[in-house]
């Protein structure tokens, strides 16, 4: 096991290194942070002062050289947005919010997608079956936009049931991760009533009902387990999904201001470094989250070889 | 694990329960589209005329975005002004009109000689940390920014590269210096913020907010909020709001429901197609001036009688109604706002004659013919909206409009393009001093970052106007300048919006025409 966490690992700074320098490459090719941190006023020499002053009228190469230096010593320059302060400590002042977020969101997830899925599966077909089926294709078709505007005018304007922005998570952290979750349990629901009803029709469950053990148990302690493979690789695929994608969206309606929505207002303004910044550490946690999963198949089925 | 497969077929019972989920769905809708009794729809001033303004309340003011800094020197942020205007204070300020007045100066400066300026200083101020504001304070004040200036380390060059520096001639005197004669330096004094000397050598005010203003910096939590209170020991009139909280909301919709839910009593950039549903709306002609910069050299408008045509096509009426539902001015045919120096009052409109224009086209024989016009969306308000208009009364009057609207980046290299200048480019020019020289230097004035002209008699004016430094003189000569513009049709000018707020029912407030959110300006009635 241990080997196989550090040869994993080692693939992982592969990773990581190979992202960051491509968002460095592309981030060179096409923007200019200085057209956008000076007014439209400022004349051409007021311009070519600041690039000079920030080193970026250095060839390329220079720029690349100095580049990785900074990034070996973990020093991924100063944001051009938030002046005065350096790029990671800006990602690692936003980045709670979105943990925050996510985990409160795919909590809600696992919550509901698992009791859905399940209690869909029991009588495919029936009248249960349909309903839950229904509201989980609506769920993860819905566009995030429209959801998140909807559940914030419906819950927040109306009702007055929950409040937006910065807050304590009772009153300002549920709706948003309510509307991250909603597609999620939709497509999360799907597959364990599939993997259930698969289960359901196995040898081994046949046996079971013959011995006698009743439906809850079968379905609780030994369906419920095997469905997990499936279910786990989709239940990481959303938490990635949803760190590295879906909270930009979601952070935006709900005035979240977490990674997601510093990661819109960075390529806004051009701002490179915030930006290799908030994708470096983005990669660092993938790379872990997809270990982490990795080792969660081997809990759940010892059969499972790591190589 | 077929998904599909495992489905029930089955044709009534299939089409109950997607009616089911597509209702469920609509009463999801329904609860949020509904229109409440609770919100009044009511776009006047004041709320209630006769409640009197409540002492010691507490407000809260949504932003568009967080200042990138605090520092007032460094960033040239209106979300860091909208903090900092209640903070710092300046030497001269601005009335409702926009006249300067006295600041912390107790009068408008005198003059040695061309290049140094006098200002007599208020007596018994002082800053929030207790120290004095005199000379001494001005200087500082006066250094840091020069060097800050020099280093190429602040957005604001363009506001005072002309200062050279500042001496104390005694401890409410202070002389400020220009390199060669600087017309526009009383304006740069209504915007540069007094700091205390202790503050000269800081090299980032954003941590240690000192200024003489009527609120002290209280505290900033990131990407949350920042809050200042009232300054007991302020040397003018005691305001009557004691705290304010300022909360940072970019999408505009999340805003509005803020506002209507009573979280917000302030919000600012209110989209005028949002006015029925604020509590209460306000609105001030201020400085947007939304413009089509045209090429008087080359191409298609080269033509001034093109570029006349160009004018008259264009409905500014409708354009005021449809893209600013009402809340918008059309220009006369300048740049500049009633309220800056050197705005022309003989100047007006071109008025809309569609079918004359068409005829100015045809005549030079350019119908049919292409012209390029270059905008962007999502920077100015309902820009995408206002350039497609344009684009539909171009082609009414006969011509072939290639309309080119690009991202942010890419619209600036076109506006910023000194070797080839496109037809026709969009851009909404705004003025924070007040003062014509910047928007006139950037866009009228040959050469300028955004000009498409090489009129020198134009720019010669322009450059006079800088340097006298009798406001008569300037008035006069900037009148000329912009005439000749006008003649020439170097532009085409359309409708300055109003700037448009969301006040809370209890919120009392006129906004400015220069824009700046003074807190000692609002009441709350409850």
């Amino acid at each position: 096991m241990g080997r196989y966490i550090a040869r994993r690992l080692g693939q992982g700074l592969v990773v990581i290194f190979g992202v960051t320098i491509f968002v460095f490459v592309i981030t060179r090719l096409i923007g200019d942070p200085v057209k956008f941190m000076l007014p439209l006023s400022a004349t051409p020499e007021q311009r070519e002062a600041r690039r000079s002053a920030m080193g970026l009228n250095d060839s390329i190469l220079t720029q690349f050289v100095r580049f990785l230096g900074d990034l070996l010593r973990l020093d991924l320059g100063e944001s051009t947005y938030v002046r005065g302060h350096s790029a990671l400590s800006v990602v690692f002042d936003y980045l709670p919010r979105t943990i925050q977020l996510v985990a409160l969101g795919m909590l809600f997830a696992v919550v509901f997608s698992i009791p859905l899925g399940v209690l869909a599966s029991r009588k495919p077909g029936g009248i249960t079956d349909r309903v839950l089926t229904t509201l989980s294709l609506i769920g993860l078709s819905m566009p995030q936009f429209f959801l998140g505007f909807m559940l914030l005018i419906a819950f927040t304007v109306k009702l007055h049931w929950f409040e937006t922005g910065p807050g304590p998570w009772t009153s300002n952290l549920v709706l948003p991760a309510v509307c991250l979750a909603l597609p999620a349990i939709g497509r999360l629901s799907i597959v364990v009533r599939s993997s259930m009803i698969d289960e359901m029709n196995t040898q081994y469950v046949k046996v079971a009902k013959a011995k006698g053990m009743t439906q809850r148990r079968i379905m609780g302690v030994h369906a419920l387990r095997n469905a997990g493979i499936p279910y786990v690789t989709l239940l990481g695929w959303e938490l990635i999904r949803a760190l590295a994608g879906y909270t930009v969206v979601v952070e935006s309606v709900f005035n979240w201001p977490g990674l997601g929505f510093m990661a819109k207002t960075a390529i806004k303004n051009q701002d490179f470094y915030l930006i290799q910044a908030i994708v470096f550490v983005i990669a660092v946690i993938v790379v872990l989250l997809n270990i982490v999963i990795d080792i969660a198949y081997k809990v759940l089925d010892p059969r499972v070889d790591l190589q | 694990m077929d998904v599909v497969s495992t489905l029930p077929r089955g044709n009534i019972l299939q089409k109950r329960f997607r009616l089911l989920g597509s209702l469920l769905a609509l009463s999801l809708v329904a609860v949020a589209c509904s229109d409440s009794s609770k919100d009044t729809a009511s776009t006047s001033g004041s709320s209630d005329g006769t409640a009197a303004p409540v002492k010691g309340a507490d407000i809260t003011i949504a932003l568009g975005s967080e200042p990138t800094s605090l520092d007032p020197y460094i960033v040239d942020d209106g979300a860091e002004r909208a903090i900092n205007d209640n903070i710092y204070e300046t030497l001269l300020s601005r009335d409702a009109g926009g006249t300067l007045q006295p600041g912390l100066a107790t009068a408008l400066p005198t003059q040695t000689d061309d290049t140094t300026w006098q200002f007599k200083l208020r007596d018994g101020v002082t800053f929030h940390d207790g120290s004095a504001f005199n000379a001494d304070s001005v200087v500082a004040s006066i250094n840091r920014i020069v060097k800050l200036v020099a280093d190429s380390a602040t957005d604001n060059d363009g506001f005072y590269k002309t200062i050279t520096g500042a001496t104390k001639v005694d401890d409410l005197t202070v002389n400020i210096t220009t390199a060669g004669a600087d017309g526009v330096l009383p304006a740069r004094m209504y915007w540069l913020k007094m700091i205390p000397t202790s503050a000269e050598t800081t090299a980032d005010l954003s941590d240690s907010l000192v200024g003489t203003g009527p609120y002290k910096f209280v505290s900033r939590t990131v990407g949350s909020d920042i809050k200042i209170e009232v300054n007991p020991e302020y040397w003018g009139d005691a305001p009557s709001i004691t705290n304010v909280t300022y909360e940072f909301v970019a999408e505009g919709g999340t805003r509005l429901a803020g506002l209507k839910s009573g979280k917000y009593d302030l919000i600012t950039n209110l989209p005028p197609q949002d006015v029925d549903q604020a509590p209460q709306s306000a609105n001030v002609q201020g400085q947007e001036h939304p413009v089509l910069i045209l090429d008087t050299d080359e191409g298609i408008t080269a033509d001034p009688n093109v570029r006349l045509a160009l004018n008259m096509a264009v409905d500014k009426q409708a354009i005021i109604d449809q893209v600013y539902g009402g809340f918008a001015v059309a220009d006369a045919s300048q740049i500049l706002s009633p309220s800056v120096l050197g705005f022309d009052a003989d100047l007006s409109a071109v008025v809309y004659d569609a079918a004359k224009a068409k005829q100015m086209i045809t005549d030079a024989g350019l119908d049919g013919k292409t012209i390029q016009l270059v905008g962007e969306a999502g920077r100015w308000l309902n820009d995408r909206e206002l350039l497609e208009a344009i684009a539909g009364y171009w082609k009414a009057a006969g011509l072939n409009v290639q309309l080119d609207i690009l991202e942010f980046g890419a619209y600036l290299d076109v506006l910023f393009d000194r070797t080839n200048r496109a037809d026709a480019i969009f851009v909404s020019s705004s003025n924070d001093l007040l003062d014509p020289d910047r928007q006139l230097s950037t866009y009228y004035q040959a050469g300028g970052v955004g000009s498409s002209n090489t009129n020198e008699e134009l720019s010669g004016l322009i450059d006079q106007g800088r340097q006298q430094l009798d406001p008569i003189e300037r008035q006069a000569t900037y009148e000329k300048a912009v005439k000749i513009a006008a003649d020439g049709s170097y532009f085409v000018w359309l409708a300055s919006n109003s700037d448009l707020y969301g006040l809370s029912t209890r919120m009392s407030w006129t906004p400015r025409v220069d824009s700046k959110l003074l807190v000692k300006e609002m009441s709350v009635t409850s």
